[in-house]
């Protein structure tokens, strides 16, 4: 690299980053305090009995526990383990990192001067409907098409939803591995009830904090500098992508394949998408709303908790329905 | 690697982010990087990563739980601390680049990347932010538009670029004695006589990525001052909008020219 380029590109990243990085500090800290804080049973409560009408609440809860897409995964496997229906899992985890406070607060600081009000209002409009879309179909399918075996298995063999099962809700205060067999009429010999102090909780919820951080500021440093290079002409594609900014089809599909490699938190891509100055208004919302449902990293998060088979489904069916509502707008 | 270190070296990290976001805005040159609303923001963000940082290294030795129920089918021995990445891994990917950009960066563009904000673009292709101009009539340029004790009504740049593609700005402006202040830069186009510079400023609606170069052209007659690439001055002269190639442009035909101090906010932004 150049002089000249280098310092072009320290310029690009330094701004973005100083642009994005306080609000990836506040989603990282509210989803470390939600994650120690926030009862396991508490989203349950929010949902309605009927199915359909839970899958759209579902969509909505991220404004009360606003999670990134990073930070989802992990709950959203706790939160079926326990019974929350899948359908409604996969909404939430789909409509949270956009659906939330902190996203909607950063798309419209990003994108002031540049119509922020429709930006942040489409963004979490899109965001819900697909979100919403994915869940009704997912209800209709059996719930192996969609989950791992392992995980699909274990709460088929339940026959109930697992909270109702005893003897698993325990608080785990101990650093070791609790991979133990236990029935409903034998302990699993330890004890259960040494529940964590304020001052333990605290520390807890900070560490959760930092290791969400790190997770999203290591993606979202590679992210940056890969739009850096873009941004100032570095890199070798940048004209190719420039030339594609003009074309309806083109401009979207070009837009969510760079979200889906750049992995970047829902708390900053509008940082990123409002910095595309070439691309049109609506292939910027298709970037905002396919990146925090599909991006590289999260297909890896994915195949925590679903099928191979079922995130290349969501994945191809989310890029086709983004496309079409962006080139719909365009 | 141990937990502890583990937790050690990522809360080093975070405090080396905070540390940079920090410095940048304690030293002032944040405002080359940020529009005023995001500076705050970012030493507000800079702070509350600090504390972060510094709370987990203190406690990074503490023993505690993660603080919530498990279910079943869920892995229980998860610590919630440990990254998605290996730690040393993780530590470089959020490390070298901001090491590298605070060493490299010069706080401004380099020519080749003033081209592609724009710097060389005809006008027509540059309207987006003309809406963001009130209304322009003589009355108002006397009420509003300093005049210099030579005779000469300060404007900025932004009024002098936009004007090329509103007939009724244009029709105010054209021919008007003016003054006003930017960035020399070599003049690229329809410069065979090698008597034009070009003056620019940035328009920053966010932050300097998002940036777009707001240009002018400056037609000297006569071969230009040897003024340096990039250096702030104040020009005098009489503004025209000529058609050149099928295109109107807005030129300059200078009559002063001096070195000037750059202004406390070296951009224009959108407020």
């Amino acid at each position: 690299m150049s002089p000249e380029a280098q310092q072009d590109f320290a310029l690009a990243f330094l701004s973005i980053l100083f642009e994005g990085a306080p609000f990836i500090f506040l989603g990282t800290l509210a989803s470390g305090f939600i994650d120690v804080y926030l009862p396991s049973g508490t989203m349950d409560r929010f949902l309605p009995k009927n199915r359909n009408a839970s899958i759209f609440v579902a969509g909505l809860l991220g404004a009360v526990f606003p999670v990134c897409e990073c930070a989802v995964v992990p709950v959203i496997r706790r939160l079926v383990g326990k019974g929350l229906p899948v359908s409604c899992a996969l909404t939430y985890m789909l409509a949270a990192p956009i659906v939330n406070p902190i996203t909607a607060l950063s798309t419209w600081k990003a994108f002031q001067g540049q119509d922020a009000f429709a930006m942040v209002g489409s963004r979490l409009l899109l965001g819900y409907a697909l979100a919403v879309a994915v869940g009704l179909i997912a209800a209709r399918l059996p719930i192996t098409a969609i989950l791992r075996k392992k995980l699909a298995d274990s709460l088929e063999s339940s026959g109930k939803p697992a909270e109702q099962q005893p003897g698993h809700d325990h608080h785990c205060g101990c650093d070791h591995d609790h991979h133990h067999n236990h029935d409903e009429k034998t302990c699993c010999g330890h004890d259960h009830s040494h529940s964590p102090t304020g001052g333990e909780k605290l520390v807890a919820a900070f560490r959760s904090a930092m290791k969400d951080f790190v997770d999203v500021a290591v993606y979202f440093s590679i992210g940056v500098s890969i739009t850096a290079l873009f941004n100032t002409g570095i890199a070798p594609g940048a004209e190719w992508l420039d030339s594609l900014a003009g074309s309806p089809t083109g401009a979207p599909a070009a837009l969510m394949i760079l979200a889906f490699v750049l992995s970047l938190c829902s708390t900053s891509d509008a940082f990123i998408a409002a910095t595309l100055d070439k691309f049109s208004w609506a292939a910027k919302l298709a970037f905002l709303t396919y990146g925090p449902m599909v991006d590289v990293k999260l297909i890896f998060l994915y195949q925590t908790v679903l099928r191979k088979r079922f995130i290349i489904m969501l994945a191809t069916g989310l890029f086709l329905a983004t496309g079409v509502v962006s080139f719909l707008l365009t | 690697m141990s937990p502890r270190l583990s937790r050690i070296l990522f809360g080093t990290a975070v405090l080396v982010w905070s540390g940079v976001m920090l410095y940048f805005y304690a030293s002032g040159r944040i405002n080359k990087y940020l529009a005023p609303d995001f500076r705050l923001l970012s030493m507000l963000g800079g702070l509350g990563l600090g504390v972060l940082g510094l709370f987990n290294i203190l406690t990074s030795g503490a023993n505690t739980t993660c603080g919530h129920d498990h279910g079943p089918g869920e892995d229980h021995h998860h610590d919630h601390q440990s990254s998605d990445l290996h730690p040393l891994v993780a530590l470089v990917l959020m490390l070298v680049p901001i090491g590298l950009s605070t060493a490299w960066t010069k706080d401004e563009y380099s020519p080749a990347a003033l081209a592609r904000k724009g710097a060389y673009d005809s006008p027509s292709e540059n309207v987006f932010l003309a809406s963001a101009l009130p209304p322009l009539t003589r009355e108002s340029v006397e009420q509003n538009h300093i005049k210099s004790p030579a005779g000469y009504y300060q404007f900025s740049l932004m009024e002098l670029f936009f004007a090329t593609g509103d007939r009724d700005y244009q029709s105010v402006i054209d021919g008007m004695k003016i003054e006003t202040e930017g960035r020399l830069i070599d003049e690229k186009n329809n410069n065979s006589n090698g008597t034009r510079r070009r003056l620019y400023r940035l328009f920053i609606t966010c932050c300097v990525a998002d940036s777009r170069a707001i240009p002018i052209i400056a037609e000297f007659n006569a071969p230009p001052p040897d003024i340096p690439e990039n250096d702030w001055v104040r020009i005098s002269g009489t503004m025209t909008y000529p058609k050149e190639n099928g295109e109107l442009h807005p030129v300059l035909q200078v009559e002063d020219i001096s070195p000037a101090d750059p202004p406390y906010e070296e951009s224009f932004l959108r407020n």
